[in-house]
């Protein structure tokens, strides 16, 4: 499957960068980087009053009731202007579990605030290195959760977490208000992510799937997060290749614009590749939402924009040259958010082993 | 959209995409039942002389059943339909395999624009008519042993002979040459002016005395290429199909008539499935590669690629079925593709060891590992260097500035050899 976008999506999507254009400011995320637990209010109201923390939201409860399409397209523009906060993609998850979760009261109780940015919503799948353990150590009984759920993004400043745990019979998606949990703050190198350790000691927990079923809605909205966030990385790579396109033309060396120098504009060209691609798969996948491809379309997406957005971090920084590494020049606001947005979600490992196991599962 | 294109029905966008799914589903009905007879089994261990033969009547039969010249006007024996109901036509025809290869520079490049520029009106109809039903072959005359990527180097030359012309030089890399009944040219017939401003576009008659066609085997044992002489050969000058001196615009018309073709995100190499089946087959240090991580990476990674490239065509196509113009990017699949190809196909032999080496010198490149990384070098050559593309990419669509040329503005006969 492949789309068109139609009118009103473009509007969204031109839209949403217009804005993002207008108000995000290069030394206010710089300055973000230096301080554990802030994220950028600016970006985080932006989102609020244009509408997209309920775009995913059924109109049922308040929200647009809208898809990954139009959730992909916002964050694309999130992903140029290296956004300054991560509740988009968490909230998004968090969503999609309580839509197709077992709880609609919790749902009922949740998505109407969430819509409405009052409660800011994380996911906490992943342990160790392992974005999806298959026998998590977070434990969930008697409608308690106990353990610690490491470097959850948003954590910082998360209302409510979806977390992955172990209950008595096989696993569960569960969903815990976060008032009285202890967070150990994260200091990272992309420190508005808001990483943090979630120490549950007894937490109170409401159970929105188990069994088969947490396992079949984990990896669910663990691939919807992956497109969601392809998008983002698309459109870091997509603003990197024109920033290293647009100093190619102007610095000049030995004469003429780099840009003249095939070692430069071929590498420029290659990354132009790998956006389109990785644009394309993105895309496809938002297109795929719900359908059986679903999965492997997400994986395709996923792969496609980690190698874009890294590689477009490494080139379009090594083209500037010196100025490339400077602080203050603010390339490596990219650079960081390019490793942060690889990490979460999965790496490209993890990824690259769903793709064959979807594949070589098709074909069993 | 091209000249021609112009010349097709022009219909709204809704009627066009009805008109399309019924257009796919009449191409597969039409195309199953002649497989048996034309397709990829049927063809299976012809020597080239017979698969040409079979491709001839393959183009006949594909004539009377109304699938020729999709996108040319119906006075040229074609369809009058759009560069889009060609493109879904010729996708199917590719996955069955069908022999129509041998025609299709023929018919992409040559005669189309022999449709637009030839000078005797009558003469031009007879010879569309008769490529169309795979009687004559065309080529295209460009590369020489001065120029490949360079065009404009070309040495080639055609003076003023009485009312007509004499040509003299080399062409290299002609694609099925020896089996051409015609060709189209660009030679110089103007050494003192810039390289570009002083070539001419002719066709030839590759039957013509003076005119010698020598095949050239590929590495891979084929030689479907050839080199070409010309010796004192007369044109009139009712064979010129540019004005003197314009040969280079019409050339490149040539060049750019169809951005979008049918593709093949595997590169014309085996589709991945035969990875997938390689990978199943073999061990790694006594475990099953297809557990290998290094195997699995390469599988995801290409299997990504070649989604994203299949995600972009069907993105284009779905934008001609809408009435708009698709994006640059369709210009990814060959540089992407083929060389993707190839490194794949270097893995894939590594995993067979030994038992990789055997060869056959006519396994298809779609089926088996030796014949597509043999071939694959080829690939990335012809039709745009993978060097070029990037540059086309970086200039065309990036606007990044040419290359340093020390050549640009200086009279041909002034270049530094």
């Amino acid at each position: 499957m492949s789309i068109l976008h139609d009118e009103g999506q473009l509007a969204i999507a031109s839209q949403s960068r217009r804005v993002l254009d207008a108000r995000m400011a290069k030394d206010r995320l710089l300055g973000l980087l230096e301080q554990v637990g802030r994220h950028d209010q600016v970006f985080w109201d932006t989102a609020i009053e244009q509408g997209w923390t309920a775009l995913a939201v059924p109109e049922a409860h308040e929200g647009l009731g809208l898809g990954l399409i139009v959730l992909g397209l916002v964050a694309q523009a999130a992903g140029a202007a290296t956004s300054g906060a991560p509740f988009l993609t968490t909230g998004y998850g968090v969503t999609r579990a309580l839509i197709d979760g077992a709880a609609p009261d919790l749902a009922a109780q949740w998505l109407p605030r969430m819509a409405r940015g009052e409660v800011i919503a994380v996911v906490a799948l992943a342990e160790g290195n392992c974005v999806l353990p298959a026998r998590p150590a977070v434990a969930f009984a008697d409608g308690r959760l106990t353990g610690v759920k490491p470097a959850v993004t948003g954590a910082l400043a998360a209302d409510l977490a979806l977390v992955w745990a172990s209950g008595v019979a096989g696993p569960v998606l569960a969903l815990a208000e976060l008032a009285g949990v202890a967070r150990h703050p994260v200091n990272s190198f992309d420190n508005s992510r808001l990483y943090g350790d979630l120490h549950f000691a007894g937490t109170p927990a409401h159970v929105l799937a188990q069994g088969d079923a947490a396992r079949a809605l984990a990896d669910d909205i663990l691939a919807r997060m992956a497109v969601v966030t392809a998008h983002e990385q698309v459109g870091g790579a997509e603003a990197l290749l024109y920033i290293a396109r647009d100093y190619a033309l102007t610095r000049k060396a030995f004469g003429q614009p780099i840009g003249a120098f095939q070692s430069v504009k071929h590498r420029i060209a290659e990354l132009y590749g790998l956006v389109e691609i990785a644009r394309a798969n993105a895309i496809h996948a938002a297109a795929c939402e719900g359908t059986a491809e679903f999965a492997l379309a997400a994986a395709d997406a996923r792969l496609s924009a980690t190698e874009a957005y890294d590689t477009a971090a490494r080139d379009c920084v090594q083209i500037h040259g010196g100025i490339g590494v400077t602080w203050e020049g603010g390339l490596h606001l990219h650079m960081r958010r390019a490793r942060s947005l690889a990490i979460e979600q999965g790496n490209l490992l993890f990824w690259e082993d769903r793709l064959v196991d979807a594949l070589i599962g098709d074909r069993a | 959209m091209s000249e021609l294109d112009m010349t097709a029905i022009e219909m709204p966008a809704n009627d066009l995409a009805a008109g399309i799914d019924a257009w796919r589903d009449r191409a597969r009905g039409w195309l199953g039942s002649v497989a048996g007879r034309f397709g990829r089994e049927a063809r299976h261990g012809l020597s080239v002389e017979d698969d040409l033969a079979l491709g001839r009547h393959y183009l006949a039969a594909r004539f009377d059943a109304g699938f020729a010249g999709i996108n040319w006007p119906a006075e040229f024996g074609g369809q009058g339909l759009s560069h889009l109901h060609k493109m879904v036509f010729e996708t199917e025809e590719m996955a069955l395999g069908m022999p129509s290869g041998y025609f299709g520079i023929s018919l992409g490049m040559p005669v189309p624009i022999l449709m637009r520029h030839g000078e005797d009106r009558a003469f031009v109809k007879e010879r569309v008519l008769r490529a169309l039903r795979g009687e004559e072959i065309w080529c295209q005359l460009f590369s020489e042993p001065a120029g490949g990527s360079d065009l404009a180097g070309l040495r080639t030359r055609a003076e003023v002979d009485g009312n007509g012309w004499r040509l003299n030089g080399q062409k290299l890399w002609t694609s099925w040459a020896q089996y051409c009944d015609y060709g189209v040219i660009v030679v110089r017939t103007d050494p003192t002016v810039p390289k570009h401003k002083g070539l001419t576009y002719f066709w030839v008659d590759m039957k013509a005395p003076g005119v010698t066609v020598r095949p050239i085997k590929l590495a891979g044992g084929d030689s479907h290429v050839n080199e070409v002489f010309f010796d004192d050969v007369r044109l009139e000058d009712s064979q010129r199909m540019s004005p003197v001196g314009g040969g280079f615009g019409v050339a490149m018309t040539t060049l750019m008539i169809e951005r979008y073709i049918a593709t093949d995100s595997g590169g014309f190499g085996p589709h991945l499935d035969l990875f997938v089946d390689t990978a199943r087959e073999t061990e790694v240090n006594g475990r099953p590669a297809i557990e290998d991580g290094r195997v699995r990476s390469a599988i995801a990674r290409n299997h990504a690629m070649r989604a994203g490239l299949d995600a972009i065509t069907t993105r284009a196509m779905r934008m001609m079925q809408a009435g708009m113009e698709p994006g640059p990017e369709g210009s990814l699949n060959k540089l992407v593709s083929v060389r993707s190809r190839q490194r794949l196909s270097e893995l894939a032999l590594d995993l067979m060891g030994p038992a990789g080496l055997a060869f056959d010198p006519h396994a298809h490149a779609k089926e088996d590992w030796a014949a597509s990384w043999i071939n694959a070098p080829t690939g990335r050559i012809a039709g745009g260097a993978d060097e070029m593309l990037l540059n086309t990419i970086a200039e065309r669509i990036l606007g990044l500035p040419q290359d340093y040329r020390p050549d640009k503005g200086v009279p041909f006969n002034q270049i530094p050899a």
